[in-house]
C-alpha cells in the first residue's frame, strides 16, 4: 500500500495526533511551547529581529527619524524602506543625502532627531559629516572599532549598518516564501490528499518531481529567467520550489482525516467538498504542518544567504548577510566581514530551528507525553 | 512484491520523464547559450550571423526544444548523455573525472559521521537529563544549524589566515606533480580535512540526534525493561537489545542518503575550489552547458528516486512487519 517514502509515514506516524481536538488545542499548545526554555528564547529572538528590522533606519543611518525643516515636520528616514518615501523637498533644497550640514544650514531654526548611529548601509561616511566622527576607515583598515561597531568593508560601508539594514531581507524571504510556500503545499496536499484518485496521482507526481528535481539548478535557471532579479522574485521563487514537504505531510494528515468522523457527518449534511477540505479538514490538519514550515523558514534564509554567497542574489546595493558574506569571502584578512554576518545567519537558522522543534514537541501528544 | 517493484520502476520512469522534460525546457529558456556566452568575453571572436547560424545549427540548437527533447531522450536510450559544448568533451567523461574528489569527500565524511554519531548517540540516551548531556545535546543543536557555508568560513580564517596550517583551496598544490606517491596521498589529505570537516559536522549533528530520538524510543519499550529485570548488564542491554532495534530507520536512512553521496554540494565545492560534481554542475548552468546540466540532472534524479525505493524495499526487508504485497 504505502506509495510515499518511509520517511514520510515516520512523519505521518510522529504527526499522528489524537482525532478527538478539544476546543482548548492552541491554547494547550501555547502552555507546552512556552514550558520549553530555549524555544521560547529563540521566539523571544525572532520578536528582537523583527523590532529591530522595524527600527532599522532609527539605530543605523544617515537621515533623521523626525526633523523641523522650514516649518514642517518630515520623516526622512522612512525612505530606508522605500526610496520613493523621501520627501521631493530634500531634493529640491539639493541635500544630496547630506543631512546635518545642510539642514543646519539652510534652516537654521531647524531640529532633528537623529538615528542611533551615524552610519550609512550604502555608502561609505565622510570626514566632518557628523561631528566627532572621523572618516570611515576603507581598503584593508576597517577593524571594529568604537565608530564602526562590527568593522567597514572594503569601500568603507560600515557593517553593523548594513547587518541591522539586512535584518529586514532576512525576515522578509522568511515569512513571505514560506508563507507562499505554505499556500501551495498546504492547498495541493490537502486536494490531493482529500480527493484522491487521479487528482491524487497527479499532484503526488508533481510533487515528486518539484522534489528531484536539484533546488539550485531550479532557482538558478528561474532566476535566469527573469530580467532583473530583485529580492521579491527570489522570494517568489525560493516559495515555489519549497513547499514539497508541506505539500507531503497535508497530504497525509488528509488521507487520515478525510475518513473521521465529523468529515462523515458534514458529507452526510450535504456539504461541497471546498467546504468540508477548508473549513472542516485544514483547521484540524493545521497543527503538523506549521512545523516544516516553520523549518522551511530556515531553510529559506538559508538558500537566499546561500544565493547571495554564490553571487546569485538581489542586485549589489541590497545589504543582504549572504552578500557581506561573499565580500568577505573575498579577503579573508577582514575576518569581520564574515564573523558578524556568518553569525546573524546562524542565529537567526537557529532560532527557527528551535521554534520548529519546540513547536513539533507542543503539538505532538506522543512527543508531549514522552517529555519529562 | 515483484509487483511492487515494477509498479514503482514505471512511475519511476514517468516521473524521471517529467523532470528531465521540465529541465530541458527551463534551462533552454535561459537567456544565452553556450555559444553566444563563449564570445561574450571576447570581442575578436564575434562572427557573422550567418556563422552563428551554422554554428547552433551543428550543435542543434536551432530546432524549437521540444524537439530538440526528443532528440536527446532518443540518444540517452542508445545510451549516449551528449558532447558538453564549452568543453568539448562527452558528458560521461566530465562525470567520470568529477566523480572522485566528490566520492573521496562524501563517502569518507558519512562513515566518519556513522562512527563518531553512533557512540554520541549512545552517551546521550544513557546520560538522558543530566547537565552533560543537556549540554551535548545543546552543542549538536547548534552544530547542525550552523549553515555549512558559514562554518566552513569559520575555519578557513583559523586554519587558513590565522595558524596557517592548511590550504585554501584546491585539491592538490602547486608541486603535486614533483611529490612522491606517499607525498601526493599526504597533499590531498591535507587540502581535504576542512571539506571533509565541513561536510561530517553537519552529519554528524544529524546523526546524533536522529540516533538518539529513535533510542529514547525504544528504551521505553517492554523488552528492554525484561533485559534489564532479568539481570543483564546495561552495555549489553544498551547496544544489544536497545541499539539494534533502532538500526530499522537507520538502514532507511542509507538509502536516502544515496543522492547526498554522488551529488556534492554546490557552495562547499565552491567555496574550496574542489573539482567535484556539485562545482561542476555550478559551472555548467553558468556556461549554458546543456548536455552537462541535463546529464547531471538525470543522475541526480536518477538516484533520489532509486534511494527512496531501496529504503522502502530495505525497510521491509529489515522490519518483517512490513509487506508491499
Amino acid at each position: 500500500m504505502p506509495t510515499t517514502l518511509p520517511s514520510a509515514d515516520v512523519h505521518l506516524a510522529s504527526a499522528a495526533k489524537q482525532s478527538n481536538i478539544s476546543r482548548g488545542f492552541w491554547a494547550e499548545a501555547w502552555r507546552q511551547f512556552r514550558q520549553r526554555r530555549l524555544a521560547m528564547a529563540a521566539l523571544c529572538y525572532v520578536g528582537f529581529l523583527v523590532l529591530v528590522a522595524l527600527l532599522a533606519p532609527a539605530i543605523a543611518g544617515t537621515k533623521p527619524v523626525v526633523c523641523r525643516y522650514k516649518g514642517k515636520l518630515y520623516f526622512p528616514a522612512l525612505a530606508y524602506f522605500n526610496p520613493a518615501w523621501e520627501n521631493p523637498i530634500f531634493f529640491k533644497d539639493r541635500f544630496r543625502k547630506l543631512y546635518p550640514e545642510n539642514l543646519k544650514k539652510k534652516d537654521p531654526k531647524s531640529w532633528a532627531i537623529w538615528p542611533l548611529l551615524y552610519q550609512d548601509p550604502y555608502r561609505r561616511i565622510r570626514t566632518g559629516e557628523w561631528e566627532g566622527q572621523p572618516e570611515n576607515p576603507s581598503g584593508d583598515k576597517g577593524r571594529p572599532n568604537r565608530f564602526n561597531l562590527f568593522g567597514t568593508n572594503q569601500e568603507g560601508i560600515d557593517v553593523f549598518a548594513q547587518m541591522v539594514h539586512g535584518t529586514t531581507i532576512a525576515l522578509l524571504v522568511g515569512f513571505v516564501s514560506m508563507g507562499l510556500a505554505g499556500a501551495i503545499g498546504i492547498a495541493l496536499g490537502a486536494l490531493g490528499g482529500y480527493l484522491g484518485g487521479w487528482a491524487d496521482m497527479l499532484l503526488s507526481r508533481i510533487t515528486e518531481v518539484v522534489m528531484c528535481v536539484p533546488t539550485l539548478v531550479l532557482i538558478l535557471a528561474l532566476i535566469a529567467l527573469v530580467d532583473k532579479p530583485t529580492i521579491w522574485h527570489m522570494m517568489a521563487i525560493i516559495g515555489c520550489t519549497g513547499w514539497t514537504s508541506i505539500a507531503r505531510l497535508a497530504r497525509a494528515e488528509f488521507l487520515k482525516l478525510r475518513e473521521s468522523d465529523f468529515v462523515i457527518a458534514a458529507r452526510a449534511l450535504g456539504v461541497g467538498w471546498p467546504r468540508i477540505v477548508f473549513r472542516h479538514v485544514l483547521p484540524n490538519a493545521l497543527a503538523p504542518v506549521l512545523v516544516p514550515i516553520t523549518f522551511g523558514i530556515a531553510s529559506a534564509i538559508l538558500i537566499e544567504s546561500g544565493l547571495s554567497f554564490l553571487g546569485f542574489g538581489a542586485p549589489p546595493p541590497n545589504p543582504s548577510w549572504g552578500t557581506l558574506l561573499n565580500s568577505g569571502r573575498q579577503n579573508m584578512n577582514l575576518w569581520w566581514l564574515i564573523f558578524f554576518p556568518g553569525l546573524a545567519i546562524f542565529l537567526a537558522v537557529l532560532a527557527y530551528n528551535l521554534i520548529g522543534e519546540g513547536l513539533q514537541e507542543a503539538t505532538d501528544p506522543r512527543l508531549r507525553d514522552a517529555g519529562r | 512484491m515483484l509487483n511492487y517493484v515494477i509498479r514503482r520502476l514505471m512511475i519511476g520512469a514517468f516521473t524521471l520523464l517529467l523532470i528531465t522534460f521540465v529541465i530541458f525546457g527551463l534551462i533552454r529558456n535561459m537567456p544565452g547559450s553556450p555559444i553566444t556566452l563563449a564570445m561574450g568575453e571576447d570581442p575578436s571572436r564575434k562572427i557573422s550571423a550567418a556563422d552563428l547560424e551554422r554554428l547552433r545549427k551543428s550543435y542543434g540548437l536551432d530546432k524549437p526544444w521540444p524537439q530538440a527533447y526528443v532528440g536527446w531522450v532518443g540518444q540517452l536510450l542508445q545510451g549516449d548523455l551528449g558532447r558538453s559544448i564549452s568543453r568539448k568533451q562527452p558528458v560521461t567523461k566530465l562525470i567520470q573525472e568529477r566523480v572522485g574528489p566528490t566520492l573521496l569527500l562524501s563517502l569518507t565524511s558519512i562513515l566518519l559521521a556513522y562512527i563518531l554519531s553512533t557512540p554520541l548517540g549512545l552517551y546521550a540516551t544513557v546520560r538522558s537529563g543530566h547537565l552533560d548531556e543537556r549540554i551535548t545535546s545543546v552543542l549538536l543543536y547548534m552544530l547542525y544549524s550552523l549553515p555549512s557555508f558559514v562554518g566552513a568560513l569559520f575555519l578557513l580564517i583559523v586554519f587558513y589566515q590565522n595558524l596557517e596550517w592548511l590550504p585554501l583551496r584546491g585539491m592538490t598544490g602547486d608541486d603535486y606533480e614533483s611529490l612522491s606517491a606517499l607525498g601526493k596521498v599526504l597533499d590531498i589529505g591535507r587540502h581535504a580535512i576542512l571539506p571533509i570537516t565541513c561536510y561530517t559536522y553537519i552529519s554528524l549533528a544529524y546523526d546524533a540526534r536522529f540516533i538518539r530520538a529513535n533510542m529514547a524510543e525504544v528504551v521505553r519499550q517492554d523488552y528492554v525493561r525484561t533485559a534489564r529485570a532479568k539481570g543483564v548488564g546495561p552495555m549489553r542491554v544498551l547496544v544489544v537489545h536497545a541499539f539494534r532495534n533502532t538500526l530499522i530507520p537507520f538502514v532507511t536512512q542509507i538509502g536516502l542518503t544515496l543522492p547526498a553521496l554522488l551529488s556534492g554540494s554546490v557552495i562547499l565545492e565552491q567555496i574550496f575550489s574542489w573539482p567535484g560534481m556539485g562545482r561542476l554542475f555550478f559551472e555548467s548552468i553558468a556556461e549554458r552547458d546543456y548536455a552537462t546540466i541535463m546529464g547531471l540532472t538525470l543522475m541526480f534524479s536518477v538516484l533520489t528516486l532509486a534511494g527512496q525505493l531501496l529504503a522502502d524495499l530495505l525497510y521491509a526487508l529489515v522490519d518483517p512487519r512490513i509487506s508491499y504485497s
